[in-house]
């Protein structure tokens, strides 16, 4: 304990150093890792989750040794989790800065985009919470430490049928992420003989759900599956309570955020949400997440920051391997580890996606707990190279 | 049941457009700017509303604070920015609304954080029943509200030597500055109580949603360009209208049209529709 806390500050004195001099004032020899966030726009809430997971990171590990003594700098674009600020960004961290490695903040639109930059220049990229499917199928440098929208999306529709409820209604958010949690929530709800009795759709900008609260109260679900970020699904659940609607709610990682309790207010007790932080865990690298970040930043981790994390924790490991090489070197060095991450003890298949249990939390008491774990190695199976 | 809670979002809905609309069709009307930033007003009015009511649990004083220092900035923005323009042609004035739009938006994030703000306690989030309709306490008061303000906007502009000085620099500015009126006077008059009314919604909204923020003026910013297009460009009765038939139309295609169209596309389908058939809006006298 007395050993983590003087890393602890180390690393936040290299936090501050790293904040005034930004990421010309460091020594050349040092080894660049490059990472892109939604800095500004509508995602900069998770962006900076996504950039606070990953300064820890590496702040520990600069404060450990580094690599083979060398430090490792994390050089920051913003891409405004859009496709076209992403392209000209994952350009620069690969011409302009030269970056051994990648590391993806953002959402599945710019992640997609960015991911053939990276690919072409035959740099590994290790995405945090984009879950589109598409990434990873970009090609052999890409890597993904969360469970796809497919598989979370699945991991729903059994929940579902573990709650012991038939009727769902689905609302998605109109995006990648939406449309690939619905698809694969359906091919679950096939399975387990789920009845879905009505599908609506909102759009990222959409805070007010009136006229879709009345259609869906007309459909009389047991269970709502609503796919969307802090938010939106703060003021849905919020108006859904409000309306008098009281099915269950589940929610998505994109929930995963204590700024959803503090939107939806009392209305967000018994929400459920699929994720892959276990506040409740009793795994020691992900207690000692929590606490790392708590001390870091005088506030509770998300999921994003705890994705983000695990994303520059498996750079960082495959860089100690190959001793600060980029390239095919540490793609095959990523791809072979094994991690004891925040979110759990990863591997990589062949399509380097990861198998893992999905966390199930609830909201009680203004806080997400543990509710059950969703691990089914057959339903949960990320697509590998075989699966089209 | 179902058409009538429709019908009764719809109306939640169109009194928070009417609201933002209004102020642009004031600037319109007078100035032929297209205000863009007058959405950032209406982000400014969430922010004080959330802050102020955090600070003192007072509704009425977060309305007032917000409604204040809403309509301050407003006339700000045009004596700091408009103002110098005015001599240019319009696009000149639109681009510098939109730096402007811009330029708020990133200082809400700067100032207040990226991920938002919300109210400790939300206030009005009790349920009323009215027949076979469930509303939320806030959603009759911005209803009211809106309908209370707009009510006494009109009758003032009518009744009062202020407002009838308003409308006649509208209709023809030389004319009432020749009257003895002074433009400048009515030009801050019209930026204040717009943009106040923009700040008055803002509070709503916050309130409706318990979020505000940096970003929520981006829909607004566009979708009240649309609204005043509908009214007929500057008129205030057609612009009242537009948002309350945008209202229905947006409810009624959420649910009808949802899946082809997004619900931010239907209203400038809408537009494209409306256009089509009366150019000069729907509301407009000829």
């Amino acid at each position: 304990m007395h050993q983590r806390s003087s890393n602890l500050n180390t690393a936040q004195s290299l936090l501050l150093a790293a904040a005034f001099f930004g990421t010309s004032g460091a020594a050349l020899a040092d080894i660049k890792v490059g990472i892109t966030v939604p800095s500004t726009g509508f995602a900069a809430a998770d962006g900076k989750s996504a950039l606070d997971g990953a300064k820890l990171a590496v702040a520990q590990a600069n404060a450990k040794g580094g690599v083979k003594g060398e430090k490792i700098e994390l050089v920051v674009y913003d891409d405004q989790a859009s496709p076209k600020e992403a392209v000209p960004a994952a350009t620069k961290l690969v011409e302009k800065d030269k970056v051994v490695a990648a590391i993806g903040g953002s959402y599945s639109g710019a992640t997609r985009a960015s991911a053939s930059v990276f690919q072409g220049a035959q740099v590994p990229y290790a995405v945090a919470y984009a879950i589109h499917p598409d990434i990873t199928k970009t090609g052999d440098y890409m890597f993904r430490v969360s469970a796809m929208g497919e598989v979370q999306g699945r991991a729903g529709a059994k929940l579902v049928n573990d709650l012991g409820k038939k009727k769902v209604a689905l609302i998605n958010i109109k995006n990648d992420f939406g449309q690939s949690l619905a698809a694969g929530f359906k091919e679950g709800a096939a399975k387990f003989g789920l009845t879905i009795v009505g599908e609506h759709e909102y759009s990222l900008q959409d805070r007010q759900f009136g006229a879709l609260i009345a259609n869906l109260k007309s459909q009389d679900p047991e269970v709502i599956y609503a796919s969307g970020y802090f938010y939106t699904a703060g003021p849905l659940v919020n108006q859904l309570r409000a309306a008098g609607v009281t099915a269950t709610i589940i929610g998505q990682e994109g929930y995963d955020s204590d700024k959803f309790m503090e939107i939806a207010g009392p209305a967000s007790e018994g929400v459920l949400v699929t994720t892959s932080l276990d506040r409740d865990s009793a795994n020691p690298a992900t207690k000692a997440f929590l606490a790392d970040y708590r001390a870091a930043y005088n506030a509770g981790a998300d999921m994003v920051a705890a994705a983000t994390y695990t994303a520059t924790q498996v750079v960082i490991d495959g860089l100690n391997k190959t001793g600060g090489k980029g390239g095919a070197a540490l793609r095959d060095a990523m791809a072979a580890g094994t991690y004891d991450s925040p979110i759990g003890k990863l591997s990589f298949n062949d399509l380097h996606e990861v198998k893992k249990d999905i966390q199930v939390q609830i909201v009680k008491d203004k806080a997400f707990r543990r509710h059950s774990v969703i691990s089914d190695a057959v339903l949960l199976a990320p697509p590998s190279k075989s699966s089209k | 049941m179902f058409v009538l809670e429709l019908v009764a979002q719809s109306l939640v809905q169109g009194s928070i457009y009417a609201l933002i609309a209004l102020g642009l069709t004031l600037v319109y009307g007078l100035l032929r700017i297209l205000h863009v930033a007058h959405a950032s007003l209406f982000t400014l009015g969430a922010y004080v509303g959330v802050l102020t009511y955090n600070a003192t649990g007072s509704l009425a004083l977060t309305l007032l604070a917000a409604m204040l220092v809403s309509g301050l900035s407003g006339v700000a923005m045009f004596r700091l920015a408009y103002k110098p323009l005015l001599k240019q042609p319009p696009h000149v004035a639109l681009i510098a609304s939109i730096g402007l739009f811009i330029a708020a938006e990133e200082c809400f994030r700067i100032a207040f954080g990226a991920s938002g703000l919300s109210f400790a306690n939300t206030p009005l989030q009790g349920q009323v029943r009215i027949g076979s309709l469930q509303f939320k306490e806030a959603e009759i008061a911005v209803m009211l509200g809106a309908a209370l303000i707009l009510g006494a906007l009109a009758w003032l502009q009518s009744h009062t030597r202020v407002g009838i000085a308003c409308q006649a620099t509208v209709s023809d500015p030389q004319m009432a500055e020749s009257f003895g009126i002074t433009l400048n006077t009515v030009r801050d008059l019209n930026f204040l109580v717009g943009s106040a009314l923009a700040g008055f919604a803002g509070v709503w909204v916050a309130v409706l949603n318990n979020l505000v923020e940096p970003t929520m003026g981006s829909v607004p910013s566009y979708k009240a360009l649309a609204i005043i297009v509908l009214g007929g460009m500057g008129s205030v009765p057609g612009t009242l209208m537009a948002a309350l038939v945008l209202g229905l139309v947006e409810s009624f295609g959420t649910v009808y049209l949802g899946k082809v169209l997004d619900r931010n596309a239907i209203a400038f389908a809408f537009l494209i529709v409306v256009l089509m058939m009366r150019p000069q809006g729907l509301f407009a006298k000829k």
